[in-house]
């Protein structure tokens, strides 16, 4: 058995841009806990596929969604 | 005038009464300064995702207004010397909106090109359609 393993990729899709979400409110809580996992983060990039404009964008909603107490700064 | 976002986190604990007493004052201060509200979106009670001044509890509303940038300064002043507010955030939804506007008005534009096109595609269409009937004649 060899030790590289090849582990089939799914291909990512950013989800705004394939579902025309345009601006990305930051009271959309339900969206943006897609985008956290439980321990409050912000899921990068790398793992989510977001294009890079929608990154930006959905950063400030999760931190605008924080300071309203819509979503944690930390969780468990 | 741009369009304002304002949202509102208030303390659970204020009683009904007292509630719509401070929202008539943030109306007249706001009608003061020249401002509209356009829409209103109360959420109403909910939890916080981390308690605020020993609070689990926040009482959200959300309003929409015209107005003034000049009206927005004396808002927020109220709004952080204010006790029943635990959070406040103000938005400029003109600026916030200008790209998904941007983006709809896009599609809009590319829609209208295609269907413009398929019309005119539709319209050609009956034309060449004796050509290619005739080409898959000759070929059989």
């Amino acid at each position: 058995m060899s030790k590289k393993k090849f582990v089939s990729k799914r291909k990512k899709v950013c989800k705004f841009t394939a579902e025309g979400i345009d601006y990305i409110d930051y009271k959309d809580v339900e969206l943006l806990k897609q985008f956290t996992p439980v321990s409050g983060k912000i899921l990068p990039r790398r793992v989510s596929g977001t294009s890079p404009i929608y990154q930006r964008k959905l950063t400030r909603a999760i931190k605008r969604a924080r300071i309203m107490a819509l979503l944690p700064f930390v969780g468990e | 005038m741009p369009l304002y976002e304002l949202g509102l986190v208030l303390t659970p604990d204020l009683e009904d009464q007292a509630r719509e007493a401070f929202l008539g004052e943030l109306k007249q201060l706001l009608a003061g300064h020249g401002a509209s509200i356009v829409k209103e979106d109360v959420w109403g009670k909910r939890t916080l995702a981390y308690p605020i001044r020993h609070k689990r509890e926040g009482y959200y509303l959300f309003w929409q207004f015209e107005g003034p940038g000049s009206a927005v300064a004396p808002l927020e002043y109220k709004l952080r010397l204010s006790d029943e507010v635990l959070r406040y955030l103000t938005l400029n939804l003109d600026r916030e909106l200008r790209r998904a506007r941007k983006m709809a008005a896009y599609r809009a534009a590319q829609q209208a090109a295609k269907a413009a096109a398929g019309a005119a595609a539709a319209s050609e269409a009956q034309a060449p359609e004796r050509e290619t009937t005739g080409e898959v004649g000759e070929e059989g």
